[in-house]
């Protein structure tokens, strides 16, 4: 293989050459290579700032401040860093159910070992992340090995968490997580805003680079559309899901971590609030930038467009109902958008084909 | 029973798909009381007349007429079930765990609103009765699975004309009663091993002796002259021919299915290196249906493999880039054998397949023919951890430019490309990779007569090279424009090596239907 990529390497470097010969050619490739304007790629953008700027009108007193941005911005970072994750075996077409109760068992674990335990808080957080990652290194050994539907065996493993959950916890609340760990995520801030909101953003842009711009990234691609023709390009299915379903754990025990610093506190239940709306801005966000494949930045700007409504509409008095409905319609309206642009655009693509 | 004149006449019936013609105004008439065969090459319109008739397609022109009663189309989604045609096709329509009464039960729901409560003791009286009747011997709370090739095929048959019965008891009279059934088989035989097919063909000649008629699709000459009355040949879209299988024999019909004798087709001359090892062999090698197979593919020659549907030159292809487990035997590389051949330890000795299933297997619908393309070079072309897509999206430009890609946009989605272009793209895809070994299975299935001959000249260049292709294919023009031997496989094992100028269609045809042609052929 070696020398046929040698080999490679040349006849790239003399096609260059003679591309540089010729630089009408090139410039007549460059102007059809040219990805089509898709005008749709940016509508949430488009409804997110008409949003922003209709609560900066009607409430300017509350929704515009510093204090306003800061705390929607940090109030997220939980979610955004779960749905990050959940977008690594979404990639490879699969889903990961358990993510919630992944998180919730970091939360506690951390909490049983500092609190009750009396252990240092950072070998605290070393075991619930080694914990989370167990989850997902046994959710992808029961797919990959067995061949099972990962919805269904993630759903079950999810429960089974969860049971662990209260067995550890003694289905209580468990406060006074060493204050180090909210200092470490929450509290400093940085540029005027919790420093935490900077670790998701960096999670968010190494997804980036692992989904543009590494082969793993692009096999995961693959995978997620045809198992079939991944395994005929010599694509090692089996494994590559199975590292996303543990990629999928690892980010949710470090969002579990994140939100024990957060709270201070561990409970038995708040972790499962945060499923759906992971998967609503995983979706939502696939509706964005690239169009009907699930990517970090188009979540980003999901979780923070759900927000923006979200704290829009309870600072003009709405209840706690809100949030319900928010999520749930966008993870609804989300599937059936990326549904109605996708069969669009291949209308006006066959259109095209047919006039040529 | 009815008059002479025919159950089912099918008169100058035309259909074409997007302006290219499947059926050129075909005739077909099937009488009460026989089995007739249905014969001819792929592509010459039998599966294209059984789906109008059976509602999958809306025919252009032409008329059907059943016992007698002209029946105008559309024929709308049941087709023509509701007029006495049944349908068996070739996978069954019989799903896994299921019982045998339950997959039955289906049909007498009919339009029955879904909160009709089913009586399963009649259903199961009925169903017996059926069983019994025709005298298949199997259990109706058997679950499919567990029943082997023939009873499903015997038990699909059945349910066909229990369907019937009961369609005939409800608004249509004429059906009802016994015999007088119209029963379309498309290649039920495939799967079925060769000494059970008899137990199949018992049933129809009961189902033929109650006045009912069966129109048998099939593709094996042998079987035809065993079980049919009589048999139409279809050519290119029309009938050649209809004739009585009395005093038939298998070279008539091949006659019938070619048409006039082809030419021979002067090949470009190969240098096969056989003096140096073979860059791809295969000792004794088993799968689900090849049968100890011994293969070797030497630089500079194009092998062709082919053989009746469910012969196993299918899965060759398959079995030796290591897509699916052989069960049997040993694979070696160039003389080095390896131990448990995957895509990507073929890929790295230089062994490449392009699947027959392009839209499923070949590539991704939905990504980009860059993203297609690159895909075996992702890591090879990686800067650092970063995939260099500059580089990449030059070397598909490049690779659509020279291949005639249309659009030669490496950024089109490749599920948007024609069936030819696509084939052109994931060719070039490989070639790009300087593989020694190109394993190709029917590699110009859906693909225009023009990307066609490319896809030929292509092979042709890189086999010139030093390439060895390996060329599954039913297609015997295919066979012949490009083989320098070919193997035919019948039952696993090859039954035939034609070489050279031996490789017209009619040698091939023949070596495919007889078991015999092994003398004729060499």
């Amino acid at each position: 293989m070696s020398a046929t990529q040698e080999q490679k390497a040349q006849d790239r470097k003399a096609r260059e050459k003679d591309e540089a010969r010729t630089p009408a050619s090139t410039a007549s490739a460059r102007r059809r290579r040219k990805a089509p304007a898709e005008p749709e790629r940016f509508a949430l953008l488009g409804v997110w700032a008409v949003l922003i700027v209709a609560f900066s009108l009607i409430v300017p007193q509350t929704f515009p401040t510093a204090a306003n941005v800061s705390n929607m911005l940090s109030s997220q970072v939980v979610l955004l860093i779960l749905a990050i994750g959940l977008l690594y075996p979404l990639r490879a077409g699969d889903y990961d159910l358990s993510v919630a109760s992944t998180l919730n068992l970091a939360t506690v674990v951390v909490a049983v070992l500092n609190v009750q335990q009396g252990w240092g808080i950072w070998p605290s957080v070393l075991v619930a992340l080694v914990a989370s990652l167990l989850v997902g290194v046994l959710n992808g050994l029961i797919v990959t090995v067995f061949d099972i539907n990962p919805f269904i065996v993630t759903l079950g493993m999810g429960t089974v968490v969860q049971g662990l959950i209260y067995l550890l916890s003694d289905s209580s609340t468990i406060s006074g997580i060493d204050r180090v760990l909210s200092d470490a995520v929450l509290t400093q801030p940085f540029l005027g805003i919790p420093i935490g909101f900077f670790y998701a953003l960096a999670l968010v842009v190494v997804a980036w680079y692992v989904f543009d711009h590494t082969a793993f990234g692009q096999r995961l691609l693959f995978v997620g559309q045809s198992h079939d023709v991944a395994r005929l390009n010599g694509v090692n299915v089996p494994r590559l899901r199975w590292r996303s379903l543990i990629i999928s754990a690892g980010f949710a025990g470090l969002a579990g971590v994140v939100y024990a610093g957060t709270t201070a506190s561990a409970d038995p239940v708040s972790g499962a609030s945060f499923l759906l709306p992971a998967f609503a801005a995983c979706f939502l966000g696939s509706t964005v930038l690239r169009i009907g494949r699930f990517n970090p930045w188009g979540t980003l700007i999901a979780v923070y467009f759900l927000v923006t409504g979200i704290t829009g509409l309870q600072l003009l008095g709405a209840q706690q109902y809100v949030q319900q409905l928010f999520y749930g319609g966008a993870l609804v309206i989300a599937v059936v958008l990326s549904k109605l642009v996708r069969s669009r655009g291949e209308r006006k693509r066959r259109a095209q084909a047919a006039a040529v | 029973m009815t008059a002479p004149a025919p159950l089912l006449a099918v008169a100058g019936l035309t259909k074409a798909f997007n302006g290219v013609p499947a059926l050129r105004g075909v005739d077909l008439d099937v009488r009460a009381g026989e089995v007739h065969g249905l014969l001819g090459a792929n592509g010459s319109g039998k599966s294209t007349l059984i789906k109008v008739l059976a509602g999958f397609h809306d025919a252009d022109g032409g008329t059907v007429t059943v016992a007698g009663t002209s029946v105008r189309g559309p024929f709308g989604a049941r087709g023509l079930r509701d007029h006495g045609l049944g349908f068996v096709h070739q996978d069954l329509g019989l799903a896994g765990a299921g019982t045998v009464l339950e997959h039955m039960a289906l049909d007498s729901g009919g339009d029955a609103p879904g909160w009709r409560r089913v009586n399963w003791k009649a259903e199961r009286r009925r169903v017996t009765d059926l069983l019994d009747r025709f005298e298949v011997d199997v259990d109706p709370a058997a679950p499919i699975d567990t029943l082997t090739p023939v009873q499903r095929a015997m038990v699909a048959v059945v349910r066909a004309v229990g369907s019937q019965e009961l369609a005939g008891a409800g608004s249509h009279g004429r059906a009802g009663r016994a015999g007088g059934q119209i029963l379309i088989l498309d290649e039920p035989t495939v799967f079925l091993p060769r000494h059970e097919v008899g137990l199949l063909f018992a049933l129809l000649r009961r189902l033929r002796d109650r006045g009912d008629a069966v129109l048998l699709v099939s593709h094996d000459l042998d079987e035809i002259l065993e079980v049919t009355d009589r048999v139409t040949v279809f050519r290119n879209g029309r009938t050649a021919g209809t004739r009585s299988t009395t005093g038939a024999t298998r070279d008539d019909l091949v006659q019938l299915i070619l048409g006039a004798r082809d030419e021979h087709v002067a090949k470009g001359d190969a240098t096969v290196r056989t003096d140096r090892p073979a860059l791809l062999s295969a000792r004794g090698l088993r799968g689900t249906r090849v049968r100890d197979l011994d293969l070797d593919l030497f630089a500079g020659e194009v092998v062709g493999v082919t053989g009746l549907a469910g012969s196993g030159f299918e899965e060759l292809p398959d079995l030796l880039f290591g897509a699916r487990p052989a069960s049997g035997g040993r694979i070696e590389h160039g003389g080095r054998e390896v131990a448990r051949p995957t895509p990507a330890r073929s890929m790295d000795a230089g062994v490449v397949l392009i699947p027959a299933d392009r839209k499923g297997q070949g590539g991704a619908l939905g990504l980009s023919v860059l993203e297609n393309v690159s895909l075996p070079f992702l890591t090879g072309r990686a800067r650092g951890f970063a995939v260099d897509w500059k580089g990449l999206e030059r070397q598909a430009q490049d690779t659509c430019d020279r291949l005639g890609v249309v659009p030669a946009n490496p950024q089109a989605l490749f599920g948007h490309l024609s069936g030819g272009n696509q084939q052109k793209a994931l060719l070039g895809k490989w070639m790009d990779t300087n593989p020694q070994v190109m394993l190709l299975a029917e590699p110009t299935q859906g693909v225009d007569i023009g990307a066609r001959r490319e896809i030929f000249t292509l092979i042709r260049s890189a086999v010139a090279q030093g390439m060895a292709v390996l060329c599954a294919t039913s297609d015997y023009e295919q066979l012949v424009e490009m083989a320098d031997r070919v193997l035919v496989l019948d039952g696993g094992r090859v039954s035939a090596e034609i070489t050279g100028s031996d490789i017209t269609k009619d040698v091939l045809a023949s070596a495919v239907y007889a078991e015999d042609a092994a003398e004729e052929a060499s």
